[in-house]
């Protein structure tokens, strides 16, 4: 027989509890019932209170133009474009001096190495991406990339910081290294940064935001001589890009 | 031909599905995380994720568990990637006011900013059981909780909402 304090308990964790012996005890008790009809009154308040309308801004849904993005980069028509390879741009792993830093931009560096790690499929080796497809992604940020550039073996208009930016992966003699062309941040100087398995490179392009560049797995090289070359092609990306269209 | 003519009603179809259940998944959103702003971002990633992961939706029945699932997840990450930080809720409250406000009925305001004040463990499972319907077998596995911990949440929950609000407690002889 269900006593007064098990029926408030049952209704206080599910007041539309379907249950036949609460709904039996209600009726065979006034003071139960008093209880309960007040309760669905706060319940009512409740459901009323959590509708809230919540004013959007944001009237596309981001996946309409990435996934017409995908789509584009998916199509394998077409003779593939080769850029010139990206081989040079580690020529200067001689150089020495480069820093390790900690993270004054810590923020945007894990943002970057969170989006990538988002899509592990952009690593996978594969052919170049069609020019018309590379130029599509590139066209979203209004950029064009020279034909010096590299082989761009992926290439997408990624959401991130709430705008679309160009995803690349571009291989190197170093092996594939991520291009995130960031026109809306803003970058002091160059930053690197190694965490989570990734290493790479915040490189300001004045009027332009920044570039980032990372590599994952273990650095081959000194520290001091892969962050020299991470920064090295960043420039050379930036250098590659017609930023003018 | 074919291809691209599934992809589009398949993109059509996913759009609608998204464009049907934006509403309640911002609101869950929002209260999950008392932030309209990062309920916004919350929902716009968890959606490019659901994009990217639509083939493990086999049925589009359970389309709202399913993006419940990736929204709690994505806002998890959101938690752990940017560290937020411990606010006052008294400071969310009133950054929230536009939306918490409710001209029309000041006890709704009041119901509002008690939510508000609710910590996450019981916030959450009474979200799940008024805003999306859950029963309590399936916020216990949402949440992966025993489901006597489920109703003792649920309890707990209602209880400080009513203290909150002025009411009466009840007496707590099961949780």
């Amino acid at each position: 027989m269900m006593d007064h304090e098990h029926y408030r308990s049952a209704m206080m964790a599910d007041p539309r509890d379907p249950d036949p012996a609460l709904r039996q005890h209600r009726e065979s008790c006034a003071e139960c019932r008093a209880f309960g009809d007040s309760l669905l009154s706060f319940e009512s308040r409740l459901e009323r209170a959590l509708k809230v309308d919540i004013p959007t801004s944001r009237d596309v849904l981001p996946f309409e133009r990435k996934a017409a993005s995908a789509a584009r980069t998916a199509l394998k028509a077409g003779p593939w474009r080769r850029f010139a390879i990206a081989a040079s741009v580690l020529i200067g792993l001689g150089l020495a001096g480069g820093l390790w830093l900690a993270l004054p931009q810590r923020s945007l560096a894990a943002d970057v190495v969170a989006h990538v790690e988002d899509e592990p499929q952009s690593w996978q080796p594969r052919d170049a991406v069609a020019g018309a497809d590379l130029e599509a992604v590139l066209k979203d940020s209004k950029l064009r990339l020279k034909p010096d550039a590299g082989i761009v073996s992926y290439a997408s208009s990624c959401y991130f910081r709430k705008h679309f930016v160009p995803h690349l992966v571009v291989q190197t003699e170093s092996g594939p290294v991520t291009v995130m062309v960031l026109v809306h941040e803003s970058a002091s100087r160059p930053v690197q940064f190694n965490e989570q398995g990734y290493r790479g490179s915040i490189v300001p392009v004045p009027g332009h935001g920044a570039i980032a560049v990372l590599m994952r797995g273990a650095a081959a090289d000194p520290p001091g001589a892969e962050a020299q070359a991470l920064q090295r092609i960043a420039e050379r990306v930036s250098e590659s890009i017609d930023w003018s269209t | 031909m074919n291809d691209e003519v599934g992809g589009n009603r398949r993109r059509a179809r996913f759009q609608a599905l998204c464009q049907t259940l934006r509403p309640d998944l911002l609101r869950f959103a929002f209260w999950l995380s008392r932030d309209r702003a990062l309920a916004e971002d919350v929902v716009q990633e968890s959606m490019l994720r659901a994009w990217k992961a639509q083939d493990s939706l086999l049925d589009e029945n359970a389309a709202k568990p399913w993006f419940l699932t990736i929204i709690r997840r994505e806002y998890a990450r959101t938690f752990e990637r940017k560290r937020l930080i411990t606010v006052d809720v008294d400071d969310l409250i009133a950054k929230e006011e536009p939306v918490l406000a409710a001209a029309e009925e000041q006890d709704l305001s009041e119901m509002r900013a008690a939510l508000f004040k609710l910590p996450d463990e019981y916030r959450e499972p009474l979200l799940l059981q008024v805003l999306m319907g859950y029963s309590t077998a399936e916020i216990a596995r949402e949440l992966d909780l025993s489901g006597p911990a489920v109703l003792t949440r649920l309890f707990r929950a209602r209880q400080q909402l009513r203290v909150l609000c002025g009411e009466d407690a009840v007496p707590d002889g099961e949780a």
